[in-house]
């Protein structure tokens, strides 16, 4: 503000990485120094706006602790609290050792490498560079237990999309499930709290089902506390009411947008023309079978047994109708404790507010208008069984036809080309352009299942999204998953799974059986206090990253098309390097540069004439430019981001709301998980393995988290939950000195919830120390007593609690919630790896748990 | 005449403390000042209960009792409503923290900072330079934005637009209008201090 005539005075357009969101901003430079953050006004996702995880990162970039320069661990032992006495090295030398212990795995088997991020942009670097090297073991440990692994593949199969977000611009009636939407909390979350409040303004009522009763909730008109892991039984009970009791579905929607009409035969797979072996529905109008896309197929059937050449079938939604009459809202209540007549209102208000039938004009094109939406989060996906507990939750809006349609559910596009796409059996599925350059696996048709060749056994898993995390299941016990390699050296960068999966003893056992750990880094964490070498990592404002840099930060609706780009504010200090640079500069020491290149012009879409030349060592800023003109066109580069962070163009009416316009199926019934589950089955048995594919399952069903049953005894009373704040995010914010205080005089962060009923039972006084105990760790803390807790559950926010000798702001403060959660293979879900971080617990007062 | 003020929309307001953090940033405060904060507060009984959030910083009063309490004049109320602090006449004896009812003003012991080890370049304002020791001080409105044509730091990064700045002088302006529409209300109105933040429900 006093820097009137100053040399170097501009604001720079780029991309945040201060979470998944990637919100445009404009980043405040002066004299080479960066100063302010605001939100960038040419970017819907920010419009403007920036939350507080932004606006400090300021101080990050000027962190005293800050990795400077190359270190060598000297030594030998590595555990926690363990020091490991750095020496300061060259580049040279560090990158000399790198090399030696690279070029030895790939001699042996290119496998035995890892490489651990979570670095929006700079991992589809890493992703080629990996490839390019022989590696398929690339996947980031932290996002696939912290991201919806219950959530991803489900939407991926219903809106082609990682994400969703109602379209608050016309929804009525929101229910947001197990998400803490609106409090600058998940995808999107700085723009669409700003929606979220505009609409409640219009008079939406917004619902929110969680155990806690956070801002989130404390916003919305009615707080709905559910016992947690309970969220499918819910959800199953509200079908049951909707199918069964009120018979609210929009029938015309499950005809055509769904397979709900497909036959079923007795053995739960379709009923195929023998000839053509296309899936069959039954035609009212004409008395006989038709193959689903047969032109005259008039009036496909929902309800009904029907007699095919011998055989009894039923529509897909014949049998789901029955289904879920196991869910009666009095059982219901029993497992969720959601009143049995809040079960029934719920299911209600949500099908009254769909307007089933109605329309409405957008642009002179008439579609149909469904204001109704479910969200959902890692609330409903952070348990075993949270792949049917979460389909469960969003065949409501399905049944009631509100996906991407004006009001109701709608799908996180990037751009015009991560439409949906028609499958084998004309099942909808996202497309394989969705997120340039990522090449996330789509859940439909089933991946190939085989023996694990991958470090995180993926061939286990033909319906995930990422199982990055069993990679540390695979190093504890190799033998177990028959692995033909022993992975023996990580790259790790911006991620720190010591403090963000489970219990940190296994987790360090796991990171010292790799012979060789090399950490680009900021600051020293956890993890990369088991690192042998550290590089100092340029911070994002210091980087240019690939193009479009993000996928999760895109508004639906009518909101343009937003292709954004990060770019370099400030160069790093001296001697720090951007770690994707490294990379490229270690493909060419290690003599790949020219497959990676190569690949790099297929993954990236570069396009003639701006393909890399195979022995052309290229920056990442040259690549993106390379990569702008061959997806935008010829006329952009990096300079058409001078202004703002993102390239503009208008959506269509039929880009926005798509399901209208779409041939494919969305599945209601899933026929093809009966097979996968076999196979799964089947590679179980050969290896040995005790490995659970029950739920493997055509329809969904609710079953209960391990803390309900043999966890719960013993005085382990009280289940534990996390939940995020808005101004934290994963483990990036704790060590900034602003959020920290903010932490220290909120009334909420570092503390341990704990309702005042139990609190009263245990003679435990607001703000007193007490100590929680699960059955493989302890942790301490100051309790906040609430009554805006499920009378059952302790809650502890955030990932703290860190130990870094690195980071001394945060060290010692906080809870850390995962240090409760046992590694254990009975949490993990067998669908799509989700994981059980529902953990029975007890409490007691002190600071020692008694024993 | 001008008198500049806010109206905090308090349906919107999340408590993402945007705000917070955002004034600490632009205005260089020290640690343990906090020119904005806000506060929460639960309401209610399991299971019918909410938690409350209420932005709050200087009220800048239309008779604050901070400036007739000031025994230097360091503070003073401008002319467009906007109440100050002269930090050379400030001598930092704390009448006007003890004065006002709001509890937003703050006076700096020492000039501490962030990075107590500092061994890195922290650039202006992080600092908090500008801010000397054993003076008081509070939010002015970012009165070099306002003067500026701008809005106040907090104000322009809010994501909800819970937070509104304007003219209370101006019958016509958008936050007299709120005021009107939606029956804003001062804090503390009954101690007389007329403040110029408003907060609508």
């Amino acid at each position: 503000m006093q820097r009137a005539g100053t040399a170097d005075d501009a604001w720079v357009p780029t991309t945040c990485n201060g979470c998944y969101n990637q919100c445009g901003i404009l980043v405040h430079r002066v004299d080479n120094a960066v100063t302010e953050v605001r939100g960038d006004p040419g970017h819907t996702n920010s419009n403007g706006k920036v939350c507080a995880k932004g606006v400090v990162r300021v101080l990050d970039l000027y962190h005293p602790r800050r990795v400077l320069t190359p270190l060598r661990r000297t030594n030998p032992e590595k555990g926690i609290g363990v020091d490991p006495r750095w020496e300061e090295i060259s580049w040279e030398e560090a990158l000399a050792v790198v090399v030696q212990k690279l070029e030895k795995v790939r001699r042996e088997d290119p496998r035995k490498l890892v490489i651990a991020n979570w670095d929006h942009g700079q991992r589809k670097i890493a992703a080629v560079w990996a490839a390019a090297f022989g590696t398929p073991n690339t996947a980031g440990w932290t996002p696939s237990t912290i991201c919806g692994n219950g959530e991803h593949p489900l939407l991926f199969a219903i809106t082609g999309t990682i994400n969703v977000e109602i379209d608050f611009v016309h929804c009525r009636y929101a229910l947001h499930w197990g998400v803490q939407k609106g409090a600058m909390v998940d995808s999107d979350a700085n723009s669409v709290s700003g929606r979220i409040a505009a609409a409640r303004r219009r008079g939406m009522k917004l619902v929110v089902i969680d155990p806690v009763c956070g801002p989130a909730a404390s916003k919305a008109d009615e707080w709905v506390p559910i016992r947690p892991g309970t969220d499918g039984a819910l959800a199953l009970g509200m079908l049951n009411v909707l199918l069964n009791e009120l018979a609210i579905y929009d029938a015309a929607f499950l005809q055509t947008h769904t397979n709900a009409p497909y036959l079923v035969r007795p053995d739960g797979h379709y009923l195929r023309e023998p000839e053509t072996g296309k899936v069959l529905a039954w035609d009212a109008s004409q008395g006989r079978a038709r193959p689903h896309d047969a032109p005259d197929l008039q009036e496909p059937a929902l309800k009904g047994q029907y007699t095919v050449d011998g055989v009894v079938a039923e529509p897909a939604f014949q049998r789901l109708r029955e289904h879920v009459r196991k869910y009666p809202p009095a059982e219901v209540a029993r497992i969720t404790t959601v009143p049995e007549e809040t079960v029934r209102r719920l299911a209600r208000e949500l099908g009254e507010n769909a307007c089933v039938g109605s329309t409405i004009t957008i642009q002179g094109k008439t579609l149909p208008f469904r204001p109704v939406g479910v969200d959902f989060k890692k609330g409903v996906s952070g348990h075993l069984h949270a792949f049917p507990a979460g389909l469960a939750v969003v065949l409501l809006p399905v049944v009631l036809g509100a996906v991407d349609v004006p009001g109701g559910m709608l799908g996180h596009r990037e751009g015009p080309w991560s439409a949906v796409e028609e499958g084998p059996d004309g099942i909808a599925v996202g497309s394989a352009r969705y997120s340039l350059g990522d090449h996330f696996v789509m859940p439909y048709p089933a991946d190939h299942v085989g023996r694990p060749e991958s470090a995180d056994v993926r061939e286990l898993f033909p319906v995930r999204l990422h199982t990055g995390f069993m990679t540390l299941f695979s190093l504890l016990d190799p033998a177990r998953f028959h692995l033909p390699y022993r992975p023996e050296v990580l790259i790790h960068c911006r991620t720190n799974p010591m403090m963000s999966l489970f219990e940190p003893r296994a987790m360090a056992e796991a990171l010292k059986r790799l012979d060789f750990i090399v950490s680009f880094a900021n600051i020293i964490n956890e993890t990369v206090e088991f690192a042998d070498i550290v590089l100092p990592d340029a911070h994002d404002f210091e980087r240019t990253d690939l193009f479009p840099g993000t996928f999760p930060g895109y508004v639906p609706g009518l909101a343009d098309w937003c292709w954004a780009l990060r770019q370099q504010v400030v160069a790093p200090p001296a001697g720090v390097r951007a770690w994707s640079e490294v990379l490229i500069d270690l493909a060419e020491r290690l003599g790949f540069l020219k497959e990676l290149n190569e690949l790099g012009n297929a993954v990236w879409e570069l396009r003639y004439p701006w393909r890399l030349e195979p022995d052309v060592m290229y920056s990442a800023a040259e690549i993106a430019e390379r990569q702008i003109k061959s997806v935008v066109g010829p006329e952009h580069g990096l300079h058409s981001f001078r202004e703002h962070s993102a390239l503009r163009f208008p959506r269509t009416v039929e880009e926005a709301y798509s399901r209208p316009f779409l041939k494919s199926r969305i599945q209601i019934y899933w026929e093809y998980l009966l097979k996968a589950g076999q196979e799964v089955a089947a590679v179980a048995r050969q290896l040995g393995l005790e490995w659970d594919t029950s739920t493997y399952a055509t329809l969904p069903d609710w079953r209960p988290c391990p803390s309900f049953e043999e966890e719960r005894r013993d005085g382990y009373d009280l289940i534990a939950v996390n939940f995020k704040l808005p101004f934290h995010f994963s483990t990036i914010t704790a060590e900034n000195p602003l959020i920290s205080e903010l932490s220290e005089l909120h009334p909420y962060a570092y503390k341990i919830l704990i309702g005042r009923r139990a609190a009263q039972a245990r003679g435990i006084q607001d703000g007193e120390l007490v100590t929680v105990e699960s059955r493989v760790g302890q942790v301490r803390g100051r309790v906040k007593v609430t009554e805006g807790i499920h009378p059952e559950v302790i809650a502890i926010p955030g990932t703290f609690g860190h130990w870094a000798q690195g980071m001394p702001i945060a060290r010692g403060k906080g809870v850390h919630f995962n240090a409760l959660v046992p590694m254990d293979l009975r949490r993990v879900g067998p669908l799509s790896a989700t994981y059980d971080f529902c953990v029975s617990v007890r409490v007691t007062r002190g600071s020692e748990a008694r024993r | 005449m001008t008198r500049y003020g806010m109206v905090i929309d308090l349906a919107a307001c999340n408590a993402c403390n945007t705000c917070t953090v955002t004034c600490k940033v632009k205005n260089g405060t020290p640690p343990g000042v906090h020119w904005r904060r806000v506060l929460e507060d639960e309401v209610g009984v399991y299971p019918s209960v909410r938690r409350l959030f209420l932005p709050l910083a200087c009220m800048h009063c239309g008779t604050p009792p901070c400036e007739t309490t000031c025994p230097t004049g360091a503070t003073q109320k401008r002319e467009d409503g906007i109440v100050t602090i002269d930090y050379d006449l400030c001598v930092g004896c704390q009448a006007c923290v003890v004065a006002c009812p709001y509890g937003v003003r703050f006076f700096h012991e020492d000039r501490r900072s962030y990075f107590a080890d500092r061994g890195s370049p922290v650039p202006w304002p992080l600092e908090g330079q500008a801010l000397p020791e054993g003076v008081v001080s509070k939010c002015d409105l970012c009165l070099d934005r306002v003067l500026d044509g701008r809005q106040p730091a907090c104000v322009e990064n809010c994501p909800t637009s819970a937070l509104h700045f304007g003219d209370l002088g101006d019958p016509r302006s958008g936050v007299c209008l709120l005021i009107a529409a939606r029956k804003g209300r001062q804090l503390f109105r009954e101690k007389g201090t007329d403040p110029s933040v408003y907060y609508v429900d």
